[in-house]
């Protein structure tokens, strides 16, 4: 039996992005962002295994592989399918139809209906649904008053707030695909080479399990050591104490956030609070609430339904990045070569090169110079300890001989390379900037997060040891420019870059990997869930400025409370945070502490509505809650 | 610290009400200025240091200007606050405050007063008044709701 695939981009559906996949047998085909699938689909909001194709008598069958954003038939998720000839399945940003190419392939099917009842029900094609008739459709509906959608650290931190705020664990779910509220971001963290022992790029006050942010995190860390007899420990304390003026600002270990968030999500009951789910629509009720239809994985439904309805009074969206994204000259690469392993992106799973580079040696070509492009270079420089044959060439758009100026102050540079402590100047977190942006028009928000953002790591010495010992060995070599195309040439990549150092001259780089570390993409419309709730409420966003003009990058327009003002429904309110609210009123949405400022604004905001069960926390209740965090008691 | 000038001012009058003055009541009390009839000099000579730190707050704010993350690392709000204490002094000896004192309080004493309000006061800014105030921290020092 043959099948023929033709896959291209949804939004460029041109001849030369058409793709032709030739496949034999009778499967199952896997179709998936891992090189070892049988069809490769580079684009990051395919999982690694995201969907299953059969071919079952005459009939081809599509399956849904229990993917992060699912699978859809003609715009409709399913589970599994028959997968008629000229309907189109989607997968990310990608489209895809089928052709059988042998003696059925002139048969035409007939479009039989996705199996297993579609989900979510007709309901939910209308704005509004009535929770009385999704009710009567059989499905499961349980009710709370407070709902968090994602499950990740900003879910967990607003639940953190509400519970410590006095609403009982019974009142708030949480849906996400991991028990853990850690760990989408420990796998980010692990795939960009910050494993637990490692330190983050965080303060001391940045306590996603501790809504007082003290204890900080170096108080803890100098009292562990200390009650271990290492009088060294003071130095955490020294160093929040002088940062960042006479010592380099403290961040903590990885590992101590990691468990403290443990810790914290016993004591609050979320393991009695997180849904095991997928979430796939939500919407607005008549009776002023929120209906969210999600599915749960089939690793956790055991024999219960797998469809279900938690219908909420108040929503907190927080669902992360939707993607990570390669620079557009490496994406047609990965389109070219979907099987080739060299391009790498840092934010997913890459180890092996490692390995690979300490036995074999090689050239590694690191794009970007954030923070990531920090890590993977002190990486690489653990590597070259097992062997020396391992070289760096490291390339950025221009140099920056200065630092960004803003007001009376100058970041400072060094190495081509901007410093902060933090990727936004501290006082946006609770200071004197944080209140210019909150008041500040659309527009002028815009221009003062260009200035104050940008690309930026952090000054450590051993960072900066690095960059000067490699320069002096000449196993490190930066290259200004723009790249003007890579290709693959005898098993290496060579990239043509354009250079801006002195004259302007065509520079070709070779080598084994090339490292994308340029970031994540907060494309909020690359999340299915997210697009419909746009397109449907219309919901408006912010204003960006600077070299992505595109809209579809900025976060939902919010309040200064965090509340989505498009989604209220007569008493019911939605609020979010993280990315979702990129270029809003404040800067640092995308942070520990930044989540803790978003939560606490929204709850606040809700108390001051006398949400149900939710009162404000004045000074005694706050005390008193807080000797119960240090006592380890439930809230 | 990334406090704000309203901040500023604000976390200095909370912080005078609630410790500096029950300490210096204490401190009047231990060194038996009562009986000698000079109870309240400790309370003129802390609520003058409030007064000189009041007027240095704004000097402070256009410091921070200079500064990228528009920040006051605590080491500089250490340093700071004894530079206020040498003012108060300064400013003391020098006979301004004769108007309100019995008596000039002696230097040595007056750093054993200073010394007692300062650490509780700068500990509270580390690690107290958070605890009690949720919103603070994100304020620049304000009280009240976000
Ligand atoms: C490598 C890296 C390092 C960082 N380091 C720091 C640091 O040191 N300090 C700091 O303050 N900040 C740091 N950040 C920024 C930020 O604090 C974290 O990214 C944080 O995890 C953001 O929380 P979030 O809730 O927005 O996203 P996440 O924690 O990613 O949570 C979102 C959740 O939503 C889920 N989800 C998405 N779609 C659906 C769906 N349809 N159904 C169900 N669930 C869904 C995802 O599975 C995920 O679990 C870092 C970020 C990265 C990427």
């Amino acid at each position: 039996m043959k099948l023929e695939l033709v896959i291209y981009p949804t939004d460029s559906n041109s001849s030369s992005n058409r793709h032709t996949i030739n496949l034999e047998g009778s499967g199952p085909f896997t179709l998936g962002r891992t090189q070892s699938c049988d069809v490769v689909v580079p684009d990051q909001a395919v999982s690694r295994v995201h969907a299953e194709i059969t071919i079952d008598g005459e009939d081809i069958v599509i399956k849904d592989a229990e993917s992060a954003n699912g699978t859809r038939l003609d715009g409709e998720e399913i589970t599994r399918a028959v997968w008629p000839s000229g309907s189109i399945v989607t997968i990310g940003s990608y489209s895809i139809e089928a052709t059988r190419k042998d003696g059925e392939a002139s048969r035409t099917s007939v479009k039989i209906p996705p199996t297993g009842g579609a989900f979510p029900p007709p309901q939910f094609d209308s704005p509004t649904v009535d929770v009385g008739a999704l009710k009567g459709s059989g499905l499961p509906v349980e009710e709370v008053d407070y709902l968090a959608l994602g499950g990740g650290l900003g879910s967990f931190i607003w639940v953190d707030h509400l519970r410590v705020f006095g609403v009982p664990a019974a009142n708030i779910r949480a849906i996400g695909v991991d028990p853990e509220p850690q760990a989408k971001y420990e796998r980010l963290c692990l795939n960009s080479q910050i494993p637990r022992r490692e330190r983050l790029r965080s303060n001391s006050i940045s306590t996603p399990d501790n809504i007082w942010g003290f204890p900080g995190y170096a108080s803890r860390e100098t009292w562990v050591d200390l009650k271990n007899g290492k009088l060294g420990g003071l130095k955490y304390i020294f160093q929040v104490f002088g940062e960042p003026a006479i010592a380099e600002s403290y961040t903590p270990r990885a590992g101590d956030v990691f468990e403290s968030i443990e810790a914290e999500a016993k004591r609050i009951g979320w393991s009695d609070i997180w849904v095991a789910g997928r979430i796939v629509k939500i919407r607005k009720t008549t009776d002023g609430r929120f209906a969210v239809a999600y599915r749960v994985p089939a690793g956790h439904a055991r024999s219960g339904p797998r469809n279900k309805i938690l219908v909420g009074k108040h929503l907190h969206i927080a669902m992360g990045y939707p993607a990570s994204r390669y620079l557009d000259d490496l994406q047609d690469f990965k389109r070219e070569h979907p099987k080739s392993d060299r391009v790498i992106n840092a934010y997913e799973q890459h180890d092996e090169i490692y390995d690979k580079l300490e036995k074999n040696g090689g050239i590694v070509l690191i794009r970007g110079r954030g923070i990531v492009a920090s890590r993977i270079l002190q990486r690489l420089w653990e590597a070259r300890a097992k062997n020396k044959d391992i070289k760096v060439l490291h390339i950025m758009r221009s140099r920056i001989v200065e630092g960004r100026k803003f007001d009376l102050a100058q970041r400072h540079a060094e190495h081509d390379i901007e410093y902060q402590p933090f990727n936004w100047p501290k006082s946006c977190w609770g200071g004197s900037l944080r209140v210019l942006l909150e008041q500040a028009d659309p527009a002028r928000r815009a221009e003062l997060m260009q200035m104050w953002g940008g690309t930026t790591t952090a000054d450590r010495a051993d960072w900066d040891a690095m960059i000067t010992e490699g320069k002096k060995d000449g196993w490190y070599r930066p290259f200004f420019g723009e790249v003007e195309g890579i290709e693959l040439k005898d098993g290496r990549i060579e990239t043509k870059l354009e250079s801006s150092q002195g004259f302007k001259e065509e520079v070709r780089l070779d080598a084994d990997y090339i490292v994308d570390c340029t970031g994540l993409v907060a494309d909020l419309e690359a999340n299915p869930v997210l697009r419909d709730i746009i397109s449907t409420y219309k919901l408006e966003r912010n204003n960006i400025s600077g070299r992505s003009p595109e809209q579809r990058l900025s976060g939902l327009k919010v309040t200064n409370d965090f509340e989505v003002e498009g989604m209220r429904n007569q008493s019911g309110r939605v609020y979010v945070s993280g990315v979702m609210a990129l270029n809003g009123p404040y800067a640092a949405v995308d942070s520990f502490l930044g989540l803790q400022y978003a939560a606490l604004r929204s709850v606040a905001g809700l108390a001051a509505q006398r949400a149900p069960t939710l009162k404000q926390l004045g000074p005694f209740r706050s005390a008193s809650q807080w000797i119960k965090w240090c006592r380890n008691e439930t809230p | 610290m990334t406090p704000t000038l309203m901040g500023r001012f604000q976390t200095r009058i909370l912080l005078y009400i609630f410790l500096a003055l029950p300490i210096t009541a204490c401190v009047s009390l231990y060194l038996d200025l009562l009986e000698i009839g000079r109870f309240w000099d400790p309370f003129v000579f802390i609520t003058a240091m409030t007064v000189v730190g009041l007027v240095l707050d704004p000097v402070y704010m256009q410091i921070q200007r200079f500064r990228w993350d528009n920040d006051w690392p605590f080491a500089f709000q250490f340093f700071f606050t004894i530079l206020e204490f040498g003012i108060t002094v300064g400013l003391m000896n020098a006979g301004l405050l004769d108007a309100l004192l019995v008596d000039r309080i002696e230097t040595s004493t007056a750093l054993f007063h200073f010394t007692l309000v300062f650490i509780p006061s700068f500990v509270a800014l580390l690690a107290g008044v958070q605890i009690f105030l949720v919103h603070w921290r994100f304020k620049g020092g304000e009280l009240g709701r976000l």
